[in-house]
């Protein structure tokens, strides 16, 4: 566990998922880059908003998709975010915000490094 | 890896796309339709396709979450049973229970191992299987139960119960209802000169005729031998009268052909209405319908007669 936290991507466990099919889950990866830029973009407006509701969705569904495609680092921190809507906390929010977009930034970099 | 899986269309409600993009596609290969829907509402519209028997629901979703979901297929209960199954990233045993209780089959948590997924959705299939067999089972007794085997009308038991249900609803509301009682001339002559079999076909041929002259909710049954009855709801003597006339006219028409030949036989027909009985019952319409019926027996066959018996009401035959 503490070793799959330590990548941003388990690979072998998502490739598992699709049956082996590299393109894919590039395919899958795409979409992530895209539903990510919309629901941090989201987050950011739900936190202005003081909408914990918006927050603790927003972060429950991020999580989702982190987890299809073994992204551990990822889906930790949009856990805090889910938790920090559920507990009306801004400041994690804005912390969990910060910390999807450092993971996010690892996770890119990685995928770039073959 | 999907030969043994009939095709078979899935509903996929998810609202999160890779998640539902990754089912979708590992479905497919397993041989299933796939059907997506990415809120509670496209689920419920989704849902309510005959073909769609298993549903995989996601817990979390806009609109109606799936647990609230189940609860609408399950309140709503469709002619035939949807295999529901939930999916969700939560594992505490209480959303367990909630999903169960609201009506789930089986419960799977996210992210799915898809090997497990795809063994559960054969236990549903499984499921689907043998209701369907009970079903048409079912269907079968019900059949036997009421219909008559040899001409498919419906038999004396169920004419007659409803002819009694019929008469109380007409009794309530006010319509008339009426009864034509009728059966082949000469019939016997047909069976002892031709054989049983040719007087099957006769009367099976007959029942066909019939059937195709009524009304959708007129309902037609054998009484017994070669005695069938037609019991038409809102329909009154007049009425009755004209519908019997062009019944017999159409029977005597039909070049029945049996075995290569062709065989011509006409019906006499006697009805009653409930509007020209005292406190009509079941009983009492027909002993009316029988009377009427033997006036056209008497009068020369093949031909109408109606209760009360009057003159002018035993047509002549016209053909």
């Amino acid at each position: 566990m503490t070793a799959e936290r330590g990548i941003p991507m388990n690979k072998a466990e998502a490739l598992d998922r699709v049956g082996g099919d590299k393109t894919f889950l590039q395919e899958l990866l795409n979409m992530y880059a895209t539903q990510y830029a919309e629901k941090t973009s989201a987050m950011e407006n739900a936190i202005h908003a003081a909408d914990f509701q918006a927050i603790r969705d927003l972060g429950h569904s991020l999580k989702g998709s982190s987890a299809n495609l073994s992204l551990p680092r990822l889906q930790y921190a949009a856990f805090d975010m889910e938790t920090a809507g559920l507990e009306k906390d801004l400041e994690g929010a804005l912390k969990a915000l910060d910390r999807l977009e450092q993971e996010y930034r690892r996770l890119k970099d990685y995928l770039g490094t073959p | 890896m999907s030969e043994n899986l009939p095709n078979r269309t899935i509903l996929v409600a998810e609202d999160d796309p890779i998640s539902r993009r990754i089912l979708e596609k590992n479905l497919k290969s397993w041989g299933y339709e796939t059907l997506l829907a990415n809120d509670g509402r496209g689920a419920w519209e989704a849902i309510q396709r005959p073909d769609v028997r298993l549903a995989l629901l996601d817990w979390m979703m806009p609109e109606a979450d799936g647990p609230e979901i189940c609860r609408r297929i399950r309140e709503a209960k469709k002619g035939k049973y949807t295999y529901i199954l939930l999916l969700t990233a939560r594992d505490q045993p209480q959303d367990i229970i909630t999903g169960l209780q609201a009506g789930a089959d089986d419960y799977m948590i996210k992210p799915v191992n898809f090997l497990e997924l795809k063994t559960r959705l054969q236990t549903g299939q499984r499921i689907i299987d043998l209701e369907d067999k009970l079903l048409q089972t079912q269907a079968q007794m019900t059949e036997l139960a009421t219909k008559d085997g040899l001409t498919k009308l419906w038999n004396r038991t169920f004419i007659m119960k409803f002819l009694d249900e019929e008469l109380i609803r007409a009794g309530r509301t006010g319509s008339p209802l009426s009864l034509i009682m009728l059966d082949l001339d000469f019939f016997k002559k047909i069976n002892d000169e031709r054989g049983h079999r040719t007087g099957d076909e006769v009367l099976m041929r007959i029942a066909e005729i019939l059937t195709k002259g009524v009304r959708p909710y007129d309902k037609i049954g054998r009484y017994g031998g070669d005695e069938l009855m037609l019991v038409l709801p809102n329909c009154d003597r007049g009425d009755a009268g004209l519908i019997a006339e062009r019944l017999r006219r159409e029977c005597a028409a039909e070049q029945i052909r049996v075995y290569g030949k062709v065989i011509n036989v006409t019906i006499s027909a006697g009805c009653a209405s409930s509007d020209h009985l005292v406190r009509p019952t079941g009983d009492r319409i027909i002993q009316a319908c029988d009377k009427a019926l033997y006036r056209a027996k008497a009068a020369g066959r093949n031909r109408v007669s109606a209760f009360p018996i009057r003159k002018t009401m035993a047509r002549r035959r016209t053909t």
